[in-house]
């Protein structure tokens, strides 16, 4: 375990802890720092991640446990076929105001099917769901259009919500800066960079503040620090009372997440 | 020194050393860590610096500031409060009344 490992995995244990997400940042860095000037090992300058976890804190003290607050999703035995091929069968998710729920399971199993139900795109073929709120959805690619500068994205999605050009602006280079992306070049989206697109369109679904907030991936193409900036957020918005469904594949986040929805088939194949 | 010993005293007393070390100036944790060993306390580490350092900054006894130093990466500056110099100059009275007669107790034994 080298220091970068050791530096992650002892975020990971602070955000497990519920320390909040900015002293995880300042001590993670401070950390880093440290490391950095007197090149030791981290397991002698810190100790093992855990333990060192457990007792910072102790020391800076931790969010309180989440209430949840009331239902903003609920999905009920939801089932999907194309053709012969059942794509979904009963598959339902209970989400809160104040939770993060992880839709895993292998390629192929649904989950932006089951996501694309929950944000109405598509009507299945039995079950239902019930949204209280404002939705919001970041599909996995797409979102953006492509002769549009970031500004007019967040302009046009801001009178959405009826807010004046300037305020919108304000707010989505605000939000752009959560993810680490500062937006203020005039460049069409066309010519961002995949991952730069992905932080607009992430941005964009954030911008109108939803009650409920539906990711499918967002973070193809980021970076490792976007990656982590993306995490960080995707806490902050939960700890504003926020309810979140995110897709992913990534199985070493779901010690953060409050929810996991398991789409793999009980029988491999999932034949109807 | 018995390394145990030397735990709980650092362990009573670290808090009142970080306070003595940024009585004069802001320092950052590596610099201090440095400032202790080179002052004759011996190496500190990390793991039991910025613990102390991260509950004098939650009592309000100093506070911190993320800064670029001259040329070098950014550092977290900790910095004296006015409360964080009463509480060294109260803790430092409370320390030298009671090594005081630890010392002339002790003394005797260690001449002997």
């Amino acid at each position: 375990m080298n220091a970068d490992q050791w530096l992650h995995a002892f975020a990971a244990e602070l955000h497990r802890r519920r320390v909040a997400t900015d002293d995880v940042r300042h001590v993670v860095a401070e950390a880093a720092t440290h490391l950095r000037d007197g090149g030791g090992d981290p397991w002698v300058v810190f100790g093992a991640p855990d333990r060192y976890a457990a007792v910072i804190a102790d020391s800076v003290g931790t969010r309180p446990a989440p209430r949840p607050g009331p239902v903003r999703l609920h999905a009920e035995g939801i089932t999907k076929r194309y053709g012969r091929r059942t794509v979904l069968r009963d598959a339902g998710l209970t989400v809160r105001a104040g939770q993060i729920a992880a839709v895993v399971g292998a390629n192929g199993c649904g989950k932006s099917t089951f996501l694309r139900v929950c944000a109405g795109l598509e009507s299945p073929d039995g079950g239902q769901v019930t949204v209280a709120g404002r939705l919001g959805y970041c599909p996995q690619q797409g979102g953006t259009v492509d002769f549009l500068l970031p500004d007019e994205h967040f302009v046009l999605v801001g009178a959405g919500r009826g807010l004046a050009r300037a305020t919108a602006r304000r707010a989505g280079r605000a939000a752009a800066r959560q993810l680490g992306w500062e937006p203020d070049e005039p460049v069409p989206a066309r010519r961002l960079s995949g991952g730069t697109r992905q932080k607009l369109n992430l941005t964009l679904s954030t911008l109108s503040e939803p009650d409920v907030l539906l990711l499918d991936e967002p973070y193809q193409g980021f970076d490792r620090g976007t990656y982590v900036n993306f995490w960080d957020q995707l806490l902050r918005l939960r700890d504003e009372g926020r309810a979140i469904v995110v897709v992913t594949h990534l199985l070493n986040q779901l010690d953060r997440v409050d929810l996991v929805l398991d789409l793999t088939p009980a029988v491999p194949g999932g034949r109807p | 020194m018995e390394i145990e010993r030397r735990g709980q005293w650092l362990r009573g007393v670290l808090d009142l050393c970080v306070l003595g070390l940024l009585r004069g100036r802001e320092s950052y944790g590596y610099e201090l860590a440095q400032s202790l060993d080179a002052a004759g306390i011996g190496p500190i580490q990390g793991g039991t610096l910025y613990p102390v350092l991260l509950r004098l900054q939650r009592a309000g006894l100093i506070t911190a500031q993320w800064r670029e130093g001259t040329g070098g990466p950014a550092r977290k500056y900790y910095r004296i409060t006015d409360r964080g110099r009463t509480a060294l100059s109260r803790g430092g009275q409370d320390w030298m009344t009671f090594v005081a007669p630890v010392t002339a107790i002790v003394t005797g034994g260690v001449d002997g």
